[in-house]
C-alpha cells in the first residue's frame, strides 16, 4: 500500500510539472463599472478550465496566468452581470473590461433548497435576498433580525421591547400558526440554528403569570441574536410553503437561509472595523404635573405631605431621566481575514461588542470568533467547514407585567415626580412610599445576567461521482451541530424594599439550559443535459434532525447574607424541563429547464417526527412550480424590457405541535413534606399530527434594459389546515387546555418590490428600492367556539386576541356597550347598559412600506437610508392603564380625549371629564380605548460614509485597499399616533398571534454611531 | 484506485456522520413518554398503594392552588379587606363593583378558582377510578380512598358553588376526561354536594382503623377513617346550614369534632412550608407593606368592633402609613396569617360552634335559644368579651351569631356568604359612589354555558 501512495505522489508531481511546462501567458487588465467608469475592487477573474482565479486589487487591476494562446475567463462581481471574456495571448495586457450593473440581481444565485441553487432569473418564487452590504450598509443593530427591517417584503418584524440583546419576532406572510411557532426556521451554513427563547425565571419575583394570564412574561431573547451580523455574506428568505416545501414539517413559518463569509484565494486580506456610538431613549411619555389636592386625591394624605415637601424645596424629579436617561456607550470591534490558494481558503473573523443600555446596569456584550475553511481535496471532492463560537452576556433589567410592583416599569407607573427615591449620602435608598419596590434601588442593587456560550459547526461536502458533458452526478453531505449553554442568573439581595418585607428575604434565580441540535442531510443530485436546450436536475435526499434541551430552573429564597450561590439559601425550589425531538425525512425533486425559458420543478418531501401522535407515520409535502421567461422567447420583441418572467408556485409544509401536547400528565407536588402528583392543566391528545400549510403564489418580474428599473410583483394565498389549536376546554372537565388539529384559515397578500436607478452617472449614482406588502387573514373554519389566545391579553375587559370563525386571525376583542338597531346605546330592562364582547381592532398592519435609498456622490460619499412605514395594526396599551390607575399619566388632567357618545353614556360621563377620568370610568365597560393604532413611520437606518481616496493615503505611504469613515443612526425618528413608549412591543414575547400587548416594557432606544472600516 | 479510495472514504465518512448524529437510528423515531412528568395512563395502569399515595398527596396539595383568589374574592366582596395591587386594577374595580364594572366571566378572579376546583374534582375522580379498579387494594383500603376522595370532591364543589351561587355549577363526568357534564342549579348543586358527603360516610365506616395512605400534617387528628369522618360531618353541617336544613346540620355536628371546651382552632388546615416545591401561604403579607401590593383591612372591621375584642389586635395591625389605591384607604394591615408558613383553616371548631348556635337559633325549639347563646358565648369569651344576653330574642341571637362569625372567622372566606344567606348584602358598607356588592360570580367563560 505504501509504495502505491508513493507512486501516486510521484505521478501527481509529474502531472503538475507537465502542466507547468504548457505554454502560457499572463493577462493583465482593469475592470470598470460600465456606466460610471468606477474601478471595481475585488472583482473575480476566473478561468474554469484550470480553476485558476484572482481578484482585482485596490486599483481595479488583475493579473492572471492563462494557458495556451487563447483563453476564456469569467469576470464577475457582486451586483453586476457577469461576462465571459476571451483573451488572446497577443493582446493580453492592459485590458479594459466593463461590467454592467445588475439592478434586478438577475444573475444572483439563490439558495432555494437543501442542495440546490437557482439563478434569480430562473426562480419561480419570490425569494428575498439580503446581501452583507444591504444588511449593514445603513446603520447597525445588535442582532441580524433587527437589521432586516424594511428589507424583506412580506416580513413583519417586531421588537418585543427595547431591552439590549435582542428579542425580535419575524413573521413571514402573516400568522402561520395559532399555537405552534410562527417563527421561521433558520439555517446557517447548513446548521439548523436554534432560535428558542428561554425564559429567564423572573416570574418567581414578578408573579406576572399569577393572575390575569398564566403565560410567562419574562422578556426572553430568541437565540438568533447570537449570530454576529458582520459574519454574514447573504441571507435568503423563503417566505411560504411554495418556496419552502422541501424543508417539510419545520418550514411553515418560512426559512431563513444564512451563509457566512468564506475565504477567497489570494494573499491574506484583512478588514478591520471599529464603531463607537451612543444610545438614548427614543421617546419619553412624560408624567403628570400635580398640585397638592391632586396629590392627595391620588395618593392619600401622605401624597399631600410629600407633595408639599417637594414644592417647598422645588424638588420635582424626572424619573424617566433617572431610570431611562443613560446615554449608553456602544462599541464594537471586528477583525477578519481571508486568504487561500487554489485548493484551500480560510476566513477567520473575530468581534468584540460591548453595548450599554439606556438603563444603568443594562447592556449587551458579545464576543464571537469564526473560522470557515474550504478545501478541495481533489477535483471531485470539496469540503467546507464552518465553525463559530460565541459568548454573550446580556443584562436586560426587570420589565413587563408583574403582579407585585417589583419591575422597573410597573414601579415607574406608581412614581409621581414629587417623591424622592434617590439614595442618601451614605447610599441608603428610601422606601417607595406608593409602591412595593424602589426602582432606583432595584436597578442599582439587583443583578441580572444572561450568559450564553454557543458553538456551531458544520461540514458541507460535495463529491462528484460522475462528470461528463451530459451527465453530472454529485453526492452532497451536510452535517451540523449547534450547541449552547445558557445561564440566566437573577440576584435580588435581601435589602431590596420588597425582599426585606417578604417572609424569605433575598432571592436567587438561576436557569441553566443546555441545548443541542444536530442535523444531517445526504443528497444525490443528478444533472442530465440531453441537448443544449434541456437541463434536467434530479435530487433525492435523506435528512435527520435531533434536538435535546434540558433546562433547570432553581429558585432560592431566604438567602444568607450577601451570598449568591444557590446553596447559600434556606429555601430552594428546582424545576427541570427536558424537551426532545427526533425528525426523519426524505425528499425527491425534479427540475426541468428548457432554454432558460421554461423552468418547471416538482418535488415531494416525506417527514415523520416524535412530536406527532403516530411517530411512525410519514406525512407528505408536495411542491410544484413553473417559471416562464417570456423575454427569452424568440417572439419577444420589446427591446426596452430585457426581462419579463411569469411565475407560479405551489407547495405544502407542516408545523409540529409544541412539546408535550400529546401527554396527559401529573406534575410533582409537595405539601409539608408529603410528595404527590397533581394534574397539569393540559389534556393530552394522542392523535396529534402536523398542521399543514398549502401555499400558491404567482407573480411576475420585469426589468428594463436600460437598468433604470425592475419590478417584482407577487400575490399569494396560503391556507393552513388541520390547525394545531390549543383550545380552552370547559374547565369543569378538570383541564383548561388541549391541543388539537382542527379548522382552517388563510393568509392572502401582495408583495411589490420596485428597484430604481434614477441616476447613474460617473459622479452621482442613486439607487432606490420601494417595497410594499400587505397581508389579510381569515379564520375560515373553527369547529369549536371562539376562544381567547392564551398569552394574547388579560381578559376581555382589557382587550384580548380572539380566534373566531369568519374573522381575522389577529382580531382584538374586548368589552364594549351593546348598540341597538338605531346605533344608540342598548339598555337592559333596568336601564343599565348591556356590556358585550366585540371586535375592537386588529393586530395586523393594513400594509407596510419601505423606501431604501443609496446615494453615491463624487464616487466617495455614500448616503444610505431606510424609511419604514407600517400603517395600521393595533396594540393593547395597558401601560397607559397602569399610569392612569396610579394617577400619574402625563395627560391625566387634559380633556382632549375623544370617546364615542354611547360609551360616555354607558359610563355615565358627560364628556367634559379629564382624560384619565374618562378612561378609568370606562374600565369594565369598554376596552376600546386600550386598543390603539400602532402605525408608525420610522427612519430605520441612515448612514453617511466616506471612502478616503486611496491615492491620498498612498501619499502618506499607507497601502490600503479601502478606508471608509462614516456616521450613522438607527431608529433616528419615529412618527406614531401610539400613546406609549413604542409601537413595537410584546409583553408576551414571540407569540404567534398575541403581539402588541404593551405592559410597562423596556423603552425603545435610538443609536448613533461613528464608523471606521479599513481593508488592507 | 485512488478514485475508488476517495469515494470509499467519503461514503464511509458520510455514513459514520449519519450514524453518529442520528444515534444509530436512521429511520426510526422512538415514541418516548413524557420526560418531565408522570403520565396519567401510567398511574391508571397500575393503581397500587404507592400510586394512590402520591395521588392523595397531589390532591391535598392541589386544594391550595390559587387559594389566594378565593380569599380575595370573598374578602373584598364581603368588605372584609382590600388588596391594593397597583398592577391589577380589577381587584378594586371589578370586585368592588366600581361604577358600571361587571364581574367578567373571562377574568382571572372567575376562571382560575373555577379551574382549580374542577382540577381537584378530577383528581378525586381519578382516585375513585383507581381505587375502584385496583386489583391489589383490599376493600377496606379502597373504601378509605373513596371516603377521602368523595369528601374532598364535595368540598371543592362547595367552594365553586359558594362563588357562583345563583348561577349554579356543572357536574363533572366522573369516568371520562373528555366528556362535559350537565349544568346544575344552585339547589341541584347543594344536593350533589350533600349526597357525596353522605356517600363518603359509608365508605369511611368500612375503611378499617387506619388509612394506608398519608395525609398531610394539616389533617393531624383527622387522618384515620374515624377522624376523617368527623371532618366530613363538619363539612356536612356547613352545607346543611347553607341549605337551611337545620335538623341535618345539628345531626351532622354531633358526628363532627365540635368541642365547646376545646380550642377554637382545632380543625383541618392547609399546610404551607418553604420546603422545595412546596407552597407558602399566599395570603400572608407584611401588614405594613408599602403600596404596590398591600393587603389591608376594611376600615369598618376596626370601627365596628366591640371594645375589648382581642381579635382586633390578632387579626389586623395598625400601619405606619395609610395605604390607598383607587379612591380607597385603610390604616390597618391584615395580620390574620402571621407568617408565610401559617396554616389556613379548611374548617375549625369555632365555625362548628357558631354553626350549632345558628342551627339551634333557627330551630328555636325548647331551650334552643339558650343553648345557642351558650355556644356564642364560648366564642365571645375566648375573644375577651363578656357574655352576650339576648333576652330570648331569636333575631338578636342571629345578629350576634353573624357578628361573631364576622370577627371570629375574619378573612376565612365566610362574611360574603353569610350576608348573602341572610339577604343582608345591602348592609355591607360601600366605599365609593357607584360601588356594588355582587351576589354571584358568573360561570367561567370557557364553559360556554
Amino acid at each position: 500500500m505504501k509504495s502505491r501512495y508513493k507512486l501516486f505522489f510521484m505521478l501527481g508531481i509529474c502531472l503538475l510539472l507537465t502542466q507547468m511546462t504548457y505554454a502560457q501567458f499572463t493577462a493583465t487588465g482593469t475592470i470598470f463599472d460600465a456606466s460610471t467608469g468606477d474601478l471595481l475592487v475585488g472583482a473575480n477573474v476566473f478561468h474554469p478550465e484550470t480553476s485558476q482565479g484572482t481578484t482585482t486589487d485596490a486599483n481595479g487591476k488583475f493579473s492572471i496566468e492563462l494557458p495556451g494562446q487563447s483563453a476564456t475567463v469569467r469576470i464577475s462581481y457582486i451586483g453586476y452581470v457577469p461576462r465571459n471574456v476571451t483573451i488572446n495571448a497577443s493582446s493580453a495586457t492592459n485590458l479594459r473590461i466593463e461590467l454592467t450593473s445588475d439592478v434586478a440581481n438577475l444573475e444572483e444565485v439563490v439558495v432555494t433548497g437543501l442542495a440546490s441553487t437557482v439563478k434569480r432569473s430562473n426562480l419561480a418564487n419570490s425569494v428575498s435576498s439580503v446581501s452583507a452590504d444591504q444588511l449593514l450598509g445603513g446603520s447597525p443593530t445588535q442582532t441580524i433580525s433587527s437589521n432586516l427591517y424594511g428589507k424583506v417584503t412580506g416580513a413583519e418584524i417586531s421588537a418585543n421591547s427595547g431591552a439590549p440583546g435582542g428579542g425580535i419576532s419575524i413573521r413571514l406572510r402573516g400568522v402561520t400558526s395559532i399555537n405552534g411557532s410562527s417563527q421561521p426556521l433558520y439555517i446557517v451554513d447548513g446548521v439548523y440554528y436554534n432560535n428558542d427563547a428561554i425564559e429567564t425565571g423572573s416570574n418567581a419575583v414578578t408573579a406576572a403569570a399569577a393572575a390575569g394570564s398564566t403565560t410567562k412574561q419574562e422578556n426572553p431573547v430568541n437565540r438568533i441574536a447570537d449570530l454576529n451580523p458582520e459574519d454574514i455574506e447573504s441571507i435568503e428568505i423563503l417566505k411560504g410553503a411554495s418556496a419552502a416545501a422541501i424543508y417539510g414539517q419545520r418550514a411553515s413559518g418560512g426559512v431563513v437561509i444564512i451563509q457566512t463569509k468564506r475565504g477567497t484565494p489570494g494573499t491574506p486580506q484583512f478588514s478591520l472595523s471599529q464603531r463607537v456610538g451612543v444610545t438614548t431613549i427614543s421617546n419619553k411619555i412624560g408624567t403628570r404635573d400635580f398640585d397638592a389636592d391632586e396629590a392627595e386625591a391620588a395618593f392619600g394624605p401622605n401624597g399631600r405631605t410629600l407633595y408639599e415637601e417637594a414644592a417647598a424645596a422645588n424638588r420635582f424629579i424626572d424619573y424617566e431621566e433617572q431610570l431611562y436617561g443613560q446615554e449608553g456607550l456602544l462599541a464594537k470591534t471586528s477583525l477578519s481575514t481571508s486568504f487561500g490558494n487554489e485548493n484551500t481558503s480560510l476566513f477567520i473573523s473575530g468581534s468584540l461588542q460591548d453595548d450599554e443600555g439606556i438603563v444603568e446596569n443594562t447592556g449587551y456584550e458579545r464576543q464571537s470568533i469564526r473560522a470557515n475553511l474550504d478545501h478541495q481535496f481533489s477535483p471531485k471532492l470539496n469540503v467546507a467547514l464552518s465553525s463559530n463560537y460565541v459568548h454573550s452576556d446580556a443584562s436586560r433589567g426587570l420589565f413587563n407585567n408583574d403582579n407585585t410592583g417589583n419591575t422597573f416599569g410597573v414601579a415607574m407607573t406608581a412614581t409621581p415626580n414629587f417623591i424622592d427615591l434617590r439614595p442618601d449620602a451614605s447610599g441608603n435608598y428610601p422606601d417607595h412610599p406608593f409602591n412595593s419596590s424602589n426602582q432606583l434601588q432595584t436597578r442599582d442593587l439587583f443583578s441580572d445576567s444572561e450568559k450564553v456560550d454557543r458553538v456551531t459547526t458544520s461540514v458541507q461536502a460535495n463529491y462528484n461521482i460522475l462528470q461528463n458533458p451530459s451527465n453530472f452526478l454529485r453526492l452532497r453531505f451536510v452535517g451540523g451541530i449547534d450547541f449552547y449553554s445558557q445561564n440566566n442568573k437573577l440576584i435580588f439581595p435581601s435589602e431590596l424594599q420588597f425582599e426585606r418585607i417578604s417572609g424569605s428575604p433575598g432571592t436567587l434565580i438561576e436557569t441553566a439550559t443546555d441545548n443541542l441540535n444536530t442535523n444531517t442531510s445526504t443528497i444525490l443530485i443528478h444533472t442530465f443535459i440531453p441537448s443544449n436546450n434541456v437541463t434536467l436536475t434530479s435530487q433525492a435526499g435523506y435528512t435527520s434532525f435531533n434536538n435535546d434541551q434540558n433546562s433547570i430552573l432553581s429558585i432560592a429564597n431566604n438567602v444568607l447574607g450577601t451570598q449568591t450561590n444557590l446553596d447559600q439559601a434556606i429555601e430552594l425550589n428546582v424545576d427541570q424541563t427536558r424537551v426532545f425531538q427526533r425528525d426523519r425525512g426524505f425528499f425527491l425533486q425534479e427540475e426541468v429547464n428548457l432554454r432558460d425559458t421554461y423552468i418547471i420543478t416538482a418535488g415531494i418531501r416525506a417527514d415523520k417526527s416524535d412530536r406527532n401522535g403516530d411517530v411512525d407515520k410519514f406525512y407528505f409535502y408536495p411542491k410544484a412550480s413553473v417559471a416562464w421567461n417570456m423575454s427569452n422567447e424568440n417572439f419577444w420583441g420589446i427591446d426596452e424590457i430585457s426581462n419579463l418572467k411569469l411565475r407560479a408556485a405551489f407547495g405544502q409544509t407542516g408545523n409540529l405541535s409544541t412539546f408535550g401536547a400529546k401527554f396527559t400528565s401529573l406534575q410533582p407536588s409537595n405539601i409539608a413534606g408529603l410528595g404527590g402528583v397533581l394534574l397539569t392543566s393540559t389534556r393530552g391528545v394522542e392523535d396529534l399530527k402536523p398542521e399543514r400549510q398549502t401555499e400558491i403564489e404567482a407573480g411576475f418580474d420585469a426589468s428594463l434594459r436600460s437598468g433604470f428599473a425592475s419590478l417584482e410583483v407577487t400575490a399569494y394565498h396560503k391556507e393552513i389546515q388541520d390547525m394545531l389549536l390549543q383550545r380552552e376546554l370547559e374547565p369543569s372537565t378538570g383541564f383548561d387546555f388541549e391541543s388539537f388539529n382542527a379548522g382552517s384559515m388563510w393568509n392572502r397578500g401582495v408583495e411589490v418590490g420596485l428597484n430604481l436607478k434614477p441616476l447613474n452617472t460617473r459622479r452621482f449614482q442613486w439607487t432606490s428600492s420601494i417595497n410594499f406588502w400587505k397581508n389579510w387573514s381569515k379564520v375560515t373554519d373553527l369547529p369549536v367556539p371562539a376562544f381567547d389566545v392564551s398569552g394574547g391579553g388579560f381578559g376581555t375587559s382589557l382587550g384580548i386576541y380572539r380566534i373566531e370563525e369568519g374573522e381575522s386571525a389577529t382580531q382584538i376583542v374586548g368589552s364594549d356597550p351593546q348598540l341597538d338597531d338605531n346605533g344608540s346605546l342598548a339598555l337592559d330592562p333596568n336601564g343599565n347598559p348591556i356590556i358585550i364582547t366585540k371586535k375592537l381592532g386588529d393586530g395586523e398592519a393594513d400594509f407596510q412600506m419601505s423606501l431604501s435609498n443609496n446615494l453615491r456622490l463624487f464616487r466617495n460619499l455614500n448616503l444610505n437610508f431606510i424609511l419604514h412605514w407600517k400603517q395600521g395594526g393595533d396594540n393593547i396599551n395597558l401601560t397607559q392603564l397602569l399610569y392612569d390607575l396610579n394617577g400619574t399619566t402625563a395627560d391625566y388632567d387634559d380633556t382632549d380625549l375623544d370617546i364615542a357618545d354611547f360609551r360616555l353614556q354607558a359610563a355615565g360621563l358627560t364628556g367634559d371629564e379629564t382624560n384619565a377620568q374618562k378612561r378609568l370610568s370606562l374600565l369594565g365597560i369598554s376596552a376600546n380605548h386600550f386598543v390603539q393604532d400602532a402605525s408608525y413611520l420610522r427612519m430605520r437606518e441612515i448612514g453617511l460614509y466616506y471612502d478616503v481616496p486611496l491615492d491620498f493615503l498612498a501619499d502618506f505611504g499607507v497601502g490600503m485597499r479601502k478606508v471608509r469613515v462614516g456616521a450613522s443612526a438607527t431608529n433616528l425618528f419615529t412618527i406614531t399616533p401610539y400613546d406609549s413608549y413604542d409601537p413595537e412591543v410584546s409583553n408576551f414575547g414571540n407569540q404567534p398571534i398575541g403581539r402588541g400587548v404593551d405592559v410597562s416594557p423596556f423603552p425603545a432606544s435610538k443609536q448613533f454611531y461613528l464608523h471606521l472600516n479599513i481593508d488592507f | 484506485m485512488k478514485r475508488f479510495k476517495i469515494t470509499t472514504l467519503f461514503v464511509l465518512f458520510t455514513c459514520s456522520m449519519l450514524l453518529w448524529s442520528t444515534g444509530c437510528d436512521i429511520l426510526n423515531v422512538d415514541d418516548r413518554p413524557d420526560p418531565n412528568n408522570t403520565e396519567l395512563s401510567a398511574v391508571l395502569a397500575n393503581p397500587n398503594q404507592a400510586n394512590l399515595n402520591t395521588l392523595v398527596g397531589g390532591l391535598t396539595s392541589g386544594l391550595r392552588t390559587d387559594i389566594s383568589l378565593w380569599y380575595i374574592n370573598h374578602g373584598m366582596i364581603g368588605r372584609e379587606m382590600y388588596r391594593f395591587l397597583s398592577a391589577e386594577p380589577r381587584n378594586t374595580g371589578d370586585l368592588l363593583g366600581k361604577a358600571n364594572a361587571q364581574l367578567d366571566p373571562g377574568s382571572f378572579y372567575t376562571t382560575r378558582p373555577w379551574s382549580t376546583y374542577y382540577a381537584n374534582i378530577r383528581m378525586s375522580n381519578i382516585l375513585i377510578q383507581a381505587a375502584t379498579s385496583s386489583q391489589t387494594l383490599s376493600s377496606e383500603d379502597a373504601n378509605g380512598v373513596l371516603g377521602v376522595a368523595k369528601t374532598l370532591k364535595a368540598y371543592q364543589y362547595l367552594l365553586a358553588l359558594n362563588l357562583t351561587n345563583e348561577n349554579g355549577i356543572r357536574q363533572q363526568v366522573s369516568d371520562d376526561i373528555n366528556a362535559v357534564g350537565d349544568p346544575l342549579s344552585k339547589e341541584q348543586g347543594f344536593d350533589l354536594i350533600a349526597g357525596l358527603l353522605d356517600e363518603a360516610v359509608a365508605d369511611l365506616n368500612n375503611a378499617g382503623n387506619t388509612f394506608f395512605f398519608t395525609l398531610p400534617s394539616g389533617f393531624t387528628g383527622f387522618d384515620t377513617p374515624a377522624g376523617f369522618l368527623q371532618f366530613n360531618r363538619a363539612l356536612r353541617a356547613r352545607v346543611a346550614a347553607y341549605m337551611e336544613d337545620w335538623p341535618t346540620a345539628l345531626t351532622a355536628l354531633e358526628g363532627s369534632f365540635l368541642d365547646e371546651t376545646g380550642s377554637l382552632g382545632t380543625g383541618v388546615y392547609h399546610d404551607f412550608t418553604t420546603n422545595p416545591n412546596d407552597q407558602v401561604n399566599p395570603v400572608f403579607a407584611d401588614p405594613d407593606a408599602g403600596s404596590g401590593d398591600s393587603w389591608v383591612a376594611h376600615p369598618s372591621f376596626v370601627t365596628d368592633a366591640e371594645a375589648g375584642d382581642t381579635r382586633i389586635d390578632e387579626k389586623v395591625q395598625l400601619r405606619s402609613s395609610t395605604a390607598s389605591l383607587d379612591g380607597l384607604t385603610s390604616d390597618y394591615g391584615l395580620a390574620v396569617y402571621d407568617s408565610q408558613t401559617a396554616p389556613i383553616p379548611i374548617i375549625r371548631n369555632a365555625e362548628l360552634l357558631l354553626l350549632r348556635a345558628e342551627a339551634l337559633a333557627q330551630r328555636n325549639g325548647a331551650g334552643d335559644l339558650d343553648d345557642a347563646e351558650a355556644d356564642i358565648n364560648v366564642v365571645r369569651n375566648a375573644a375577651g368579651l363578656g357574655n352576650f344576653n339576648s333576652g330570648g330574642d331569636q333575631a338578636a341571637i342571629i345578629d350576634e351569631m353573624l357578628n361573631q362569625r364576622r370577627y371570629e372567622l375574619y378573612f376565612e372566606g365566610h362574611r360574603w356568604v353569610d350576608m348573602r344567606r341572610y339577604n343582608r348584602l345591602d348592609q355591607l358598607p360601600l366605599d365609593r359612589d357607584g360601588d356594588n356588592v355582587w351576589v354571584s360570580f358568573p360561570i367561567s367563560e370557557a364553559e360556554n354555558l
